[in-house]
């Protein structure tokens, strides 16, 4: 008797064991088929009680259609998220078949989330992109040729200007992507502070005009005040201003950089001269506002940011000092360096079996006006005309202030560069790390210059 | 044998000895299996989730690995690159020597300390006991280092005390001069679980060892050094080889409060191996890298445990 109970209970741990063995060992395709299942499955309510719901009117769209699950991510602050699942109840109630799960974080996390599921072969079927890092999984077949949805009706781009395309779309033609929303490098600026002390700069202003109005408002203010904030952005800034001396940061071929030495070394010694001059915060400063979530430019302590355009209508959220754009600065006798970025698009991966309905879903975000008002223009300012031109008379505050900036831009603006190579992340980590050096006075604008122009070709041979 | 076996069985007809062994045997081998059975779904996490993903590492560390195309082999590569031609690597390896040779020994000290001052056995060391241990429950966790972001920032709590003794403050974790120790006091201040181990060292000191000393005459340092100390070392012994090792693979709080910056003078291996791994996606690189820590490692713990034997006092080997 005994014997007999031991005999089950070592049989019934042997069969716990082979069990847990055979579904580990399973392969990957028969544990993701159980995941999609699984998912499916909860999600059968939700879309039911929808289906009841819209029984009325939405007949057409649900028809018969099999029921379907979409994965969504996409990175943003907390306002961003509220929209965007805003924006997807929207789709459910319009779709009722297609069940959308979103798969959210901040920036600092998405990048890594997404790389693990791709080894995982479990990406997302839709995936928000952004510029550089476009190549990197194009080049990784992890993408699908939107082009065949395109022609086929479910994607309608009939009112999407080529200039907000153009750089989702490789040489062969494959579209990578369709963008989410234009938006332009700029320069936030404290409207109040700046009138407070007299000072206007007209686009067109040169960089010195700009380091002149930080000193005259240093000079004449009791507060803390700390110039000009770099925003973490000198990547992007020297981005610019390559461009403007009609170089580039990477050469065309995407193996090497794009510029000449001495331009880095004047930018260089640029950002050191105004961070020691006080001209423009140091570098822990920036640190500590950009760690801490806040905004130096809308307390009030700094009078001009550089930033990307959409930016601003978080920015203006949290101050109550008027915010506004200005152009970047110019250089005399230089070229426009500044270009039109349509910097995020939603992709589709390759690992999704769900094209259709993700791409009904990106012709939703990129055509349907409801959508687009509850979005705000996020992401930058939508890349249909009809869309467009529809939230213009609506928008108000900073929203509007970033359409009437890209029309302002235009002027500024020459053809984008290629998109940025693979090695782009690594790149920036090593400029980054250089400024850094700069900014704290550890070396001279020409070691740093020596010392990143190493690194980079090395990475990106 | 098993022919043998059957002969013998046949020939000698009462069960014989050796029948006795082998159902003995039998037993052995059934309950060993049932051993087995029991901590089956242990083992299968043992090899599934440790075993598997620590030989895919050590594969992964001879390739060329971007997590989003498949492997490529390159041999030695990685390593070669890593030890000749990789100054982040001299960088983060001198600032986790640092940290760890300043962290470990001063955090000891601090437990030591304390876990005598309770030891009296007074009231309310247990209320006190407790109080100091939750640093380092809590030490780990991802709010304590938003705290200490806060603390030391440019703003908070720690400038505004030095501000009202007149004392300018300064950016302590924004300074490439102050940022490393802003990490080592919070981690000293973790100093909880070596002072449990201490308390719990001390009070296996017999008392009578005090009571012919207190009958000597000697007085209470001398008693500290030539009884508790002495009694002590194999507690501090394990101590030190837990936080070095644990110091070695510092990660959370230096990822929260400083990123590795300013100026890279708070790269801990472990934050650039993160950074090789998932922000450049060089996952042979890391790999490698994680074995060197590995060897790394061995090569600290094994010196400590050679150096013991000169400082480590076992009672039970009659004082050697």
């Amino acid at each position: 008797m005994k014997m007999n109970k031991l005999k089950a209970v070592v049989m019934m741990f042997l069969l716990v064991g082979l069990v847990t063995i055979m579904v580990a060992c399973g392969g990957n395709e028969d544990s993701n088929a159980n995941v999609n299942n699984g998912a499916d499955n909860s999600a059968d309510p939700e879309t039911n009680e929808a289906n009841n719901g819209d029984s009325g009117e939405n007949n057409s769209a649900a028809g018969d259609e099999e029921d379907v699950t979409i994965r969504v991510a996409w990175w943003g602050g907390q306002e961003r998220h509220d929209m965007t699942i805003q924006a997807i109840e929207l789709f459910e109630a319009e779709y009722p078949n297609i069940t959308v799960e979103p798969e959210y974080t901040s920036w600092d996390g998405y990048w890594e989330r997404l790389s693990t599921q791709a080894a995982g072969n479990n990406l997302p079927d839709i995936i928000n992109m952004d510029n550089s890092k476009l190549m990197e999984y194009s080049s990784r077949d992890l993408l699908v040729d939107l082009q065949p949805l395109i022609d086929d009706g479910h994607i309608n781009m009939d009112d999407v200007e080529d200039v907000y395309q153009d750089i989702n779309v490789a040489e062969d033609g494959t579209v990578m992507g369709i963008s989410l929303g234009a938006n332009a490098l700029g320069i936030a600026e404290n409207k109040d502070l700046l009138a407070e002390h007299d000072i206007n700069l007209e686009p067109g202003y040169t960089y010195d005009d700009m380091i002149d109005a930080m000193h005259k408002i240093q000079d004449n203010t009791d507060e803390e005040f700390f110039g000009f904030d770099f925003g973490n952005s000198e990547f992007e800034m020297f981005f610019v201003y390559a461009r403007q001396h009609g170089q580039s940061v990477f050469n065309p071929e995407g193996d090497g950089l794009g510029f000449e030495e001495g331009t880095l070394v004047e930018f260089f010694d640029m950002v050191q001269t105004m961070v020691n001059e006080e001209a423009a915060a140091s570098h822990d400063i920036m640190m500590d506002y950009i760690d801490g979530g806040n905004s130096m430019l809308g307390e009030g302590k700094a009078a001009m940011n550089m930033t990307a355009s959409n930016q601003i209508i978080g920015i203006q959220q949290s101050s109550d000092m008027e915010i506004g754009l200005n152009v970047m600065p110019s250089i005399e006798g230089g070229e426009d360096g500044n270009w039109i970025r349509p910097s995020m698009s939603f992709s589709i991966s390759s690992h999704s079996e769900q094209h259709e309905a993700s791409a009904k879903f990106i012709d939703f975000f990129t055509n349907n006006l409801e959508v687009n008002e509850i979005l705000q223009a996020d992401r930058g300012v939508p890349v249909s005309s009809v869309v467009r031109e529809h939230l213009a008379g609506i928008v108000d505050g900073a929203t509007a202030e970033t359409f009437a900036y890209l029309e302002l831009v235009e002027d500024y603006t020459s053809p984008a560069d290629p998109l940025s190579p693979a090695g782009e992340s690594e790149v920036r980590g090593s400029f980054q790390r250089v400024v850094e050096t700069l900014k704290y006075d550890q070396a001279t604008p020409e070691e740093a210059t020596q010392q990143f122009m190493q690194e980079a070709q090395a990475i990106l041979q | 044998m098993a022919k043998a076996d059957n002969e013998v069985r046949i020939n000698q007809a009462p069960p014989p000895d050796r029948e006795i062994l082998r159902m003995e045997k039998k037993k052995a081998l059934k309950e060993s299996l049932t051993g087995y059975a029991i901590i089956s779904p242990w083992l299968l996490g043992f090899f599934v989730l440790v075993l598997g993903p620590i030989l895919a590492s050590f594969y992964l560390s001879f390739t060329d690995y971007d997590l989003l195309s498949s492997p490529t082999w390159i041999g030695f590569d990685n390593y070669v690159q890593i030890l000749t031609n990789d100054p982040r690597f001299k960088t983060s390896i001198i600032a986790t020597l640092v940290f760890v040779f300043v962290s470990t020994p001063l955090k000891l000290l601090f437990a030591l300390a304390l876990a005598v001052l309770f030891n009296t056995g007074r009231k309310g060391t247990g209320f006190f006991t407790t109080i100091y241990y939750i640093p380092s429950i809590i030490g780990g966790s991802v709010a304590i280092a938003v705290v200490w972001r806060q603390l030391f920032g440019r703003n908070g709590a720690v400038n505004d005390i030095l501000d009202s003794l007149g004392i300018a403050g300064l950016n302590w974790i924004g300074n490439p001069d102050t940022a490393l120790s802003v990490l080592i006091i919070l981690v000293i201040w973790q100093f909880g679980s070596p002072m449990i181990i201490f308390l719990a060292g001390l009070r296996q000191i017999p008392t009578e060892l005090y009571e012919a000393a207190s009958v000597d005459g000697a007085g209470r340092i001398q008693t500290f050094l030539k009884i508790t100390l002495p009694m002590l070392t194999p507690v501090i012994f394990f101590n030190l080889i837990m936080q070095t090792i644990g110091g070695f693979m510092l990660f959370t709080q230096a990822y929260l409060i400083t990123q590795g910056g300013p100026m890279d003078s708070t790269l801990f291996y472990a934050l650039y191996l993160y950074e090789m791994a998932f922000e450049y996606l060089r996952m042979g690189y890391a790999s490698a890298m994680a074995w060197i820590l590995l060897v790394l490692i061995a090569i600290i713990t094994i010196i400590i445990f050679k150096t013991s034997s000169r400082w480590v006092f076992y009672e039970s080997e009659g004082g050697r």
